[in-house]
């Protein structure tokens, strides 16, 4: 469901997810458990979680489940590993002599509804090297791709997003 | 002869260069004055971070100057900006879902990253000016991203603008009047060492400069933006 139709459902659900994310930053810069440290950043994160959740009400952060967090970790995983493929990949086409490259720019379609998803997706086919999310138009991403093998909108979707697509549906629908 | 011309000078350069080089003892403090902040600037100031006991311990006063040149900028350009004629600079684009959605992620952690770096001046690298700076980079991400632009509230930035400068300058003249009468004396306790209530005076300051700082940049920005439009 697209958070922007129901404004006030789920405001508590996207002020405890910004409070948890602020504290858990505060933790990892600050490295320590003292007392005054706890405090001040107990503070801080209640202050901006009181006066920027609206922010995150738009977002479209779904319910927390284990299903959710599994697949999520799973996607982070993934990622991964397709950076360090696209890498190889990348850079045997710098290195080859005759640079088998077809650069062109591709529509595919997603049917991720929230932005939030939207974004994530954008950005991991942004992260991948090769592959570069120009912009993004209601269901439209807009990349641009050193090899383009495919220019059907199908099958360069099955190449690009697929992968991680799939991953990103069960954490956010 | 061209060649035999250009040897010599480059030989007397080079003579020049070592000969200079040789008079300077290597590997001793050549500043005694630096010598004395990195061996007591610990017991001094309490803070655990050298360069922070340096500029806000021991030459507080040199950066109150710093943040009036700041204070003065932000005035003038303002002023400077405001006798200029408006003229529109055609249609703003609409910003893209993807920078728009990445301003509502991840405004609240870019101040809370700010904040982090203007609290923690006395212990980490960073501090005031640092801070602040980063809380401004927020709010520039904010006037990309947001179609409507929300102009920032002018009371609200000179309010944290005139507080932060006069903690800073009351603090001055507290340490002026209880301690041994300089100005900028560090008359709260030091507390323990490498821990966020230590070094007296600094993180107080710091913290004040860091608000002083982050608004006076936001404020920067918004009137350059108010001029393009």
């Amino acid at each position: 469901m697209n958070a922007k139709d129901v404004p006030h459902q789920g405001s508590f659900r996207s002020s405890l997810y910004l409070f948890i994310i602020l504290m858990i930053i505060w933790l990892v810069l600050t490295n320590s458990l003292k007392t005054e440290e706890l405090l001040s950043g107990l503070i801080i994160s209640l202050l901006l979680t009181h006066f920027l959740s609206a922010n995150y009400r738009e977002l479209g952060l779904p319910r927390l489940r284990l299903k959710r967090a599994a697949n999520f970790i799973a996607y982070v995983f993934v990622l991964l590993s397709e950076i360090i493929k696209a890498n190889f990949d990348v850079a045997y086409r710098v290195l080859h002599p005759k640079m088998p490259i077809r650069p062109g720019i591709i529509i595919i379609k997603t049917s991720l509804k929230q932005d939030i998803a939207k974004v994530i997706l954008a950005n991991s086919i942004t992260l991948t090297p090769g592959t570069f999310t120009l912009d993004i138009k209601d269901d439209a991403l807009l990349i641009h791709w050193i090899n383009v093998k495919s220019e059907e909108e199908g099958e360069a979707a099955k190449r690009i997003s697929e992968r991680f697509e799939k991953y990103l549906k069960v954490v956010f629908e | 002869m061209k060649k035999g011309v250009s040897i010599i000078l480059l030989l007397i350069l080079l003579w020049g260069v070592v000969a200079a080089l040789s008079e300077m003892p290597f590997g001793k403090a050549k500043l005694e004055v630096a010598g004395h902040y990195t061996d007591y600037g610990k017991e001094d100031t309490g803070a655990a971070n050298i360069v922070t006991s340096v500029v806000l311990g021991y030459r507080g006063f040199d950066t109150l100057g710093e943040v009036t040149v700041l204070f003065l900028a932000c005035i003038g350009l303002a002023v400077v900006l405001s006798t200029l004629k408006k003229q529109g600079c055609g249609a703003r684009q609409t910003p893209s879902l993807i920078l728009n959605t990445g301003f509502r992620f991840l405004f609240p952690l870019i101040l809370l990253f700010g904040t982090y770096v203007f609290m923690h001046g006395h212990l980490s690298p960073g501090g005031g000016f640092q801070g602040g700076a980063v809380i401004a980079s927020g709010f520039v991400l904010m006037y990309l991203s947001v179609p409507k632009i929300k102009r920032l509230n002018h009371f609200v930035s000179t309010l944290f603008e005139s507080v932060g400068g006069l903690i800073f300058l009351v603090i001055g003249l507290i340490g002026l009047k209880l301690g041994s009468q300089y100005f900028l004396n560090n008359f709260l306790p030091n507390g323990e060492f490498n821990t966020l209530l230590s070094a007296g005076i600094i993180p107080v300051i710091y913290i004040a400069i860091g608000f002083k700082v982050g608004s006076e940049l936001s404020k920067i920005i918004d009137v350059l933006l108010e001029e393009s439009e």
